[in-house]
C-alpha cells in the first residue's frame, strides 16, 4: 500500500502524520522541535513510521509545512501551514469554514473554501501576544503547568482585567497582580480573555464563515476555547490532538499532489 | 556601474548632483540645467543617527534619507531638492535645512494636492517658474529650448516604459521581477541619455513569454524589501503590473501636447496616475486598480507597505475592503527598508501564492 507523510516543524513542537492511501491516519508523532528543526524531523517521521508499522521505504511522498519546512531535507515539496491547517481541518470537519490556529509562535485565522482551499487569511506574526508562547511565559509566572491552565481557570469565581496583550508588559501586570494576592484561576481567566480578545480583533477582520475548527496547541486550553466560543456565540471543532493538523493537511496535499 | 560610479562620473563630466527626495518633482528643469538628479528612496544603511533627529514612527525613506546625509555621504552633493511629498520630508527637509547646519543649497517644490480646481495649475504653474528662478542664482540661466529638449526626452522615457510595462501586462516579456525592476530603478539615478539606451536595449532582449504562474499586482511606495521580488520569482509568480509610488504612478503619465515645456511639465502632473501623495480620492485609486487588474489578468493584489508611510496605509484598509468585495485576494504586509523579509513575512506570501495558484 501507498503511505504518505506530512510533517509540520513548528516553533515548539513538531508533528508528522502518515496516512495510507485510503486517507486514514495510521501514525503520529509530536515531539519537542529543540534546536535542531532538521534532527526533529527526522525524529518526528521514525516515530511516526514505527506508530504505523512501516518503514521510510513505504512512504510515495513527504510533504513539509510549519515555519521550520524550509530545513526539512527529505520532503518532496513544502506547503505553508496555513495551506494545511485549512485542509486538514476541513478533512476532519467538512463543514468548516473558518479556522483559528493558535500556534507556539503566531496565530493565525482562516477562511476555508470548497475543498478545503484558502479564501483568506490574516496572521499576527508581530509579537508573542496572542501566541501559545504568551500562555507559556506566562504559566511559568504563575507557576502552573501549560496543560492545567485551562481548567485551573475555568474554576474561577470572577475575573481580573488585563489590559494589555504585549507578552512583556501582561507579565509585569501579572506580577503586580500575584503581589496583591489576586486568586490564581481568576488571572489565569484574564489571560485567557486577553488572547481571545487579541485573535478576536482578526477573527472580525476576515469574519466568521460557516462551522469554526481550532487547530494549533493552544486548542487543548479549555479556558481559551470557552471564551472563544462565547464571543462566537457558537461551538467550535477541535480535534483531540489539534497540534497535528498542519501536518495532517501536509498529508493530505502529499497524497492529493502524489497519490 | 553603480549609482556611486555614475554620481562620480558626472561629477567629473562637469554636471551639478543634487540629492532628490521622494517623489514627484520636475526632473526636466534640473536636467536641462545640467543638474544630475539622484533620487534618495532607500540607501543600504544601517540606522544610527538618524533616529536622534526623527521619533519612532517616522518611515524608513525619510529615517534613511537623513542617515545618508548624517554619514557624509551626501558631502560630494551640490545641493537638495525636498518636494513636499507627505509630512514626514517635509519635516526632513526642515531638519536638513533648518537644524543640521548644512551649508549645501536646499530647494523646495511644491506641488497641489486634489481635488484640483484652476488655482491649482495657477499655483503649480508658479512653483515650477519659481523653482527654475531660484536654481538660476545658483546654476546660471535656464535654456529654453535645452529645456524643450529634456521635455521631449522624458516623453520618450515615458514612451520607452509604457512599452515595457504593456509588454509585462501581457504577458510577453521574459525577464524576472528581479530584473525588472532593476533596470526600471536605474532611473533613479540615470539621466536620459544614458536611461534611453537602456531601456531600449532591455525592451529587445526581455521580449519573449512571462512565467505561466499567476498574475499579481504590487502597490505600495517602492518594490522593496528587494527579497520580495526574488520570492515571487522563485514561486513563479508574474508581477504583471505596479501601483508603487516609485515606478508606475509617477513614471507612466499620458503625454502633453503642450508646446510650452512649462505648460507640457503642469499637464503631465494634472494627469498623473492617482496618488496618495497628490491626495487622489479611493474611487480614483480603486479605479485605476480594476484598470491594471483587467489589462493584466491578475488575481491579487499585494500591498507592500513600508512601516508607518501615513499617506499610503490610510488608503489601504478601504482599497482592500474594496477588492475583496469584488472577489479579488488581497495580502496586506508592512516592512521597514532594507529589513528583508522575516519568515513569516516569507510564510504569508507564500501562503497568498498558494491560495491564488
Amino acid at each position: 500500500m501507498d503511505y504518505f507523510a506530512g510533517i509540520d516543524v513548528g516553533s515548539l513542537s513538531t508533528d508528522v502524520v502518515i496516512l495510507n492511501g485510503g486517507g486514514e491516519v495510521c501514525g503520529y508523532s509530536i515531539i519537542e522541535t529543540g534546536a535542531n528543526s532538521t534532527e526533529a524531523s527526522e525524529d518526528a517521521l521514525e516515530n511516526a513510521l514505527a506508530q504505523a508499522g512501516i518503514g521510510r521505504g513505504d512512504l510515495v511522498k513527504i510533504v513539509a509545512t510549519g515555519y521550520g519546512r524550509v530545513s526539512v531535507p527529505l520532503a518532496d515539496r513544502k506547503f505553508t501551514e496555513i495551506s494545511c491547517h485549512a485542509l486538514g481541518a476541513y478533512y476532519l470537519f467538512p463543514y468548516t469554514g473558518t479556522v483559528i490556529d493558535i500556534g507556539g509562535q503566531d496565530s493565525k485565522v482562516i477562511r476555508v473554501g470548497e475543498g478545503g482551499k484558502v479564501v483568506d487569511f490574516t496572521m499576527n506574526d508581530k509579537c508573542a501576544a496572542g501566541t501559545g508562547r504568551f500562555l507559556e511565559v506566562m504559566a511559568a509566572k504563575l507557576r502552573v503547568p501549560l496543560d492545567e491552565m485551562g481548567d485551573l481557570s475555568l474554576h474561577a469565581k470572577g475575573e481580573v482585567q488585563i489590559s494589555s496583550v504585549c507578552t512583556v508588559f501582561a507579565e509585569s501586570e501579572v506580577v503586580s497582580l500575584v503581589a496583591r494576592n489576586h486568586p490564581r484561576e481568576e488571572i489565569l481567566r484574564g489571560l485567557h480573555r486577553a488572547i481571545v480578545s487579541r485573535v478576536w480583533s482578526m477573527v472580525k477582520s476576515i469574519g466568521v464563515n460557516g462551522e469554526v475548527t481550532m487547530t494549533g496547541g493552544v486548542a487543548k486550553n479549555s479556558g481559551v476555547v470557552v471564551l472563544m466560543e462565547e464571543r462566537l456565540g457558537k461551538t467550535i471543532h477541535i480535534h483531540s490532538e489539534p497540534q497535528i493538523i498542519g501536518a495532517l493537511g501536509a498529508a493530505l496535499l502529499a497524497r492529493r499532489a502524489f497519490g | 556601474m553603480t549609482r556611486k560610479e555614475y554620481i562620480i562620473k558626472q561629477k567629473k563630466m562637469g554636471r551639478h548632483i543634487f540629492g532628490v527626495f521622494p517623489a514627484q518633482y520636475p526632473r526636466e528643469i534640473l536636467w536641462a540645467m545640467n543638474v544630475a538628479p539622484v533620487e534618495i528612496w532607500d540607501p543600504p544603511l544601517e540606522i544610527t543617527g538618524a533616529n536622534a533627529h526623527l521619533q519612532p514612527y517616522i518611515c524608513s525613506v525619510v529615517k534613511l534619507g537623513l542617515e545618508l546625509i548624517l554619514q557624509g555621504k551626501c558631502d560630494d552633493l551640490d545641493g537638495f531638492l525636498f518636494p513636499h511629498t507627505c509630512d514626514s520630508i517635509q519635516n526632513l527637509a526642515s531638519i536638513v535645512n533648518d537644524y543640521l547646519g548644512m551649508e549645501k543649497p536646499c530647494y523646495f517644490f511644491y506641488h497641489p494636492k486634489a481635488p484640483f480646481r484652476d488655482s491649482s495649475r495657477i499655483f503649480y504653474m508658479e512653483h515650477l517658474k519659481g523653482l527654475a528662478a531660484l536654481l538660476k542664482q545658483q546654476l546660471g540661466p535656464l535654456d529654453f529650448s535645452k529645456l524643450n529638449q529634456c521635455v521631449e526626452q522624458g516623453r520618450q522615457v515615458t514612451s520607452l516604459l509604457r512599452e515595457l510595462y504593456n509588454m509585462r501586462a501581457s504577458g510577453e516579456i521574459s525577464a524576472s521581477n528581479v530584473q525588472f525592476y532593476r533596470v526600471i530603478r536605474q532611473g533613479e539615478f540615470l539621466l536620459p541619455d544614458d536611461f534611453i539606451p537602456l531601456l531600449e536595449e532591455f525592451l529587445t532582449a526581455s521580449k519573449g513569454r512571462s512565467v505561466a504562474g499567476p498574475a499579481v499586482i504590487l502597490s505600495g511606495v517602492l518594490p522593496n524589501p528587494p527579497e520580495i521580488l526574488t520570492l515571487l520569482d522563485e514561486l513563479g509568480v508574474r508581477v504583471a503590473d505596479d501601483d508603487f509610488l516609485s515606478c508606475s504612478r509617477r513614471l507612466l503619465v499620458p503625454f502633453s501636447q503642450a508646446r510650452d515645456p512649462f505648460e507640457a511639465m503642469a499637464e503631465t502632473y494634472f494627469a498623473m496616475p492617482p496618488c496618495t501623495t497628490k491626495g487622489s480620492s479611493i474611487d480614483e485609486r480603486l479605479n485605476y486598480l480594476f484598470g491594471k487588474i483587467e489589462g493584466s489578468g491578475a488575481r491579487g493584489v499585494i500591498f507592500d507597505m513600508v512601516k508607518f508611510c501615513e499617506p499610503e496605509l490610510f488608503d489601504v484598509p478601504q482599497l482592500v475592503k474594496e477588492l475583496k468585495e469584488r472577489g479579488l485576494a488581497t495580502l496586506v504586509i508592512d516592512s521597514e527598508l532594507n529589513q528583508g523579509l522575516s519568515g513569516q513575512l516569507n510564510t504569508r506570501v507564500e501562503a497568498f501564492v498558494e491560495m491564488i495558484s
